[in-house]
């Protein structure tokens, strides 16, 4: 026997390594898809290379002197543009807070929910320019029906907006207004409108948003307003009025989300409290 | 002690303040009439065009209604068009929206001056509607999928980078302090700690963008971006309305198609 042996150490049982294949698998899956989709566009990507200095060229043109003289007149359109995103907006609140409510849980005949997610599913799914397009081929092409296209195209969100909103604040309120006798038409005046208005109403305002940028590409299409501006210019390839009016809509835009946004940010946060200390 | 008892019950006084309700209400109301004046630029509210319009209207609603399903061979490639601007898009954004992302996130980025730079020029990015984009890009670079994939390309650029970036700010970072503790650039800890961190972010907004990108590239071509929707302006334009529908139909099954995989990817990404 020999002591100074050492006990034999056992083999190192490490678990084994999770296999990478499923990973590396997708990895390539992934890789391939995406060099199928590349080369089966239809663009010289040698030409590639020299894109960024002919924008960077245009953009001089846009924004190295841009043509203030139609100021006057892309405010005009500007305007044209917010009052159709506004009354939009307003016709699919008014149309998507009733509906919206009938279609929350508790609140309308079950049927009657399916049919209304329904709706608002297949309204969620197609394009809202889709959508408008349609209206606009049915209605004519005018800012009245740019804003009833953006009213509808945006009832499938809202609406569902809503009965989310709905169906997360009816917890012990509705319980209690039906406790002391309330109809349904009563819980939802007593108990759910006062519990969502906010959620609501700023849901309302992001609709706002939302309309402002769809207005702008609404135009495009021919609905009047700073898009259809925009397309003109943009087609006469008069670059310096097509800069002046991309700065319109970048401006106009990041102000109005800036409103919108402190306006919404106020209505869910509530005021900072004042009278509230108590030295007098 | 009876007196105590029998005391009438004490209401709290209403609020006086409605003021704020009043002027609130007020706001909106001028607001509205103000955009419903043609004069300086409001919309002519006008519901007697509407009724005109309409018996005109409903021959075309009757004709979408009966799409015409012999034109169904001839959107395949123009689909598979948008379908490839909507890839390609998005591969290439996620790319560049790596470095993007690491330098608008606050962990990632202590510089105040460049991170509010990239800030500042996302936030502009995303301020132009997607189909403004794509106009202006089509009158610089020619009508093709070129502009589309262009235009794509930017538009993911801004979700992407917004996104992940706010995320990566309201997400906690312990491992960021044993990084600087280390010794190591702040390269170094992004690379090591922040980007292993980060991915399921990155993942699930790439493939948000994918999802969007579908949704879009399928009208881009309305402008002359390529795709699907070339081919839709185009029989809009011939008034062949049961073809119309027949796209909008094909639109609405792969929309549907993508979000249902890309839910379910996303889903497992969690």
């Amino acid at each position: 026997m020999t002591l100074t042996s050492a006990p034999r150490r056992a083999a190192a049982t490490l678990p084994v390594p999770p296999s990478r294949a499923p990973a590396t698998i997708l990895a390539v899956v992934v890789g391939v898809i995406i060099l199928i989709a590349t080369a089966g566009l239809d663009i010289e990507w040698t030409e590639l290379g020299d894109v960024p200095s002919r924008v960077v060229n245009y953009l001089q043109l846009m924004f190295a002197d841009p043509n203030w003289d139609k100021l006057p007149r892309a405010l005009f359109e500007t305007w044209r543009s917010i009052s159709m995103a506004w009354l939009g907006a307003i016709g699919c609140v008014v149309a998507s807070i009733p509906l919206g409510m009938l279609a929350a849980r508790g609140v309308g005949p079950t049927w009657l929910r399916y049919l209304l997610r329904g709706v608002f599913a297949i309204i969620r799914a197609v394009p809202e320019v889709i959508i408008a397009l349609i209206l606009l081929t049915v209605t004519g092409l005018t800012p009245f029906t740019g804003a009833l296209a953006l009213g509808i195209a945006g009832i499938g969100t809202q609406g569902k907006w809503v009965y989310e909103t709905i169906e997360s604040a009816q917890e012990g309120a509705s319980e209690a207004v039906r406790a002391a006798g309330g109809n349904t038409l009563e819980t939802t005046r007593w108990a759910l409108w006062p519990a969502a208005a906010p959620a609501l109403m700023s849901f309302a305002l992001y609709r706002f948003e939302l309309n402002i940028r769809m207005s702008a590409v609404l135009g495009l299409v021919g609905a009047g307003g700073i898009g259809s501006m925009l397309a003109n210019y943009a087609n006469f390839r008069a670059w310096d009025t097509v800069g002046m009016l991309l700065i319109v809509v970048v401006v106009i835009t990041m102000c109005f989300d800036l409103i919108s946004g402190s306006i919404r940010r106020r209505i869910m946060e509530g005021a900072r409290p004042r009278g509230m200390d108590r030295s007098h | 002690m009876t007196e105590r008892a029998t005391a009438p019950l004490q209401l709290p006084e209403r609020s006086r303040r409605r003021w704020p309700a009043v002027g609130a209400t007020a706001a909106i109301g001028i607001f509205t009439v103000l955009t419903c004046l043609p004069a300086i630029g409001g919309v002519d509210v006008d519901f007697s065009a509407l009724v005109r319009n309409w018996s005109n209207g409903a021959t075309k609603v009757n004709q979408l209604l009966h799409p015409n399903f012999a034109f169904l061979p001839r959107t395949v490639s123009p689909m598979l068009e948008t379908l490839a601007m909507a890839v390609a898009g998005a591969a290439f954004a996620a790319i560049v929206s790596i470095p993007l992302t690491l330098w608008a996130a606050r962990p990632s980025n202590p510089n105040p001056v460049t991170r509010q730079l990239v800030r500042f020029i996302i936030n502009i990015n995303r301020a132009v509607p997607d189909l403004v984009y794509a106009t202006v890009l089509v009158a610089m670079l020619g009508v093709g999928t070129l502009p589309g994939f262009v235009t794509l390309f930017l538009f993911d650029l801004g979700v992407v980078v917004k996104l992940v970036s706010e995320a990566i700010d309201s997400s906690d970072h312990p491992y960021l302090e044993s990084g600087q503790a280390a010794g190591g650039t702040q390269a170094q800890i992004n690379k090591v700690t922040l980007l292993p961190q980060s991915w399921t972010l990155f993942a699930n907004q790439w493939l948000y963008s994918l999802e969007l990108n579908v949704r879009i590239s399928a009208i881009l071509g309305i402008v002359g971006a390529g795709g699907i929707g070339r081919l839709l302006d185009e029989r809009r334009g011939f008034y062949m309305y049961g073809d119309v529908s027949v796209i909008i139909l094909e639109i609405l099954v792969v929309i549907v198609l993508i979000e249902a995989c890309s839910t379910a990817l996303r889903r497992r990404l969690r």
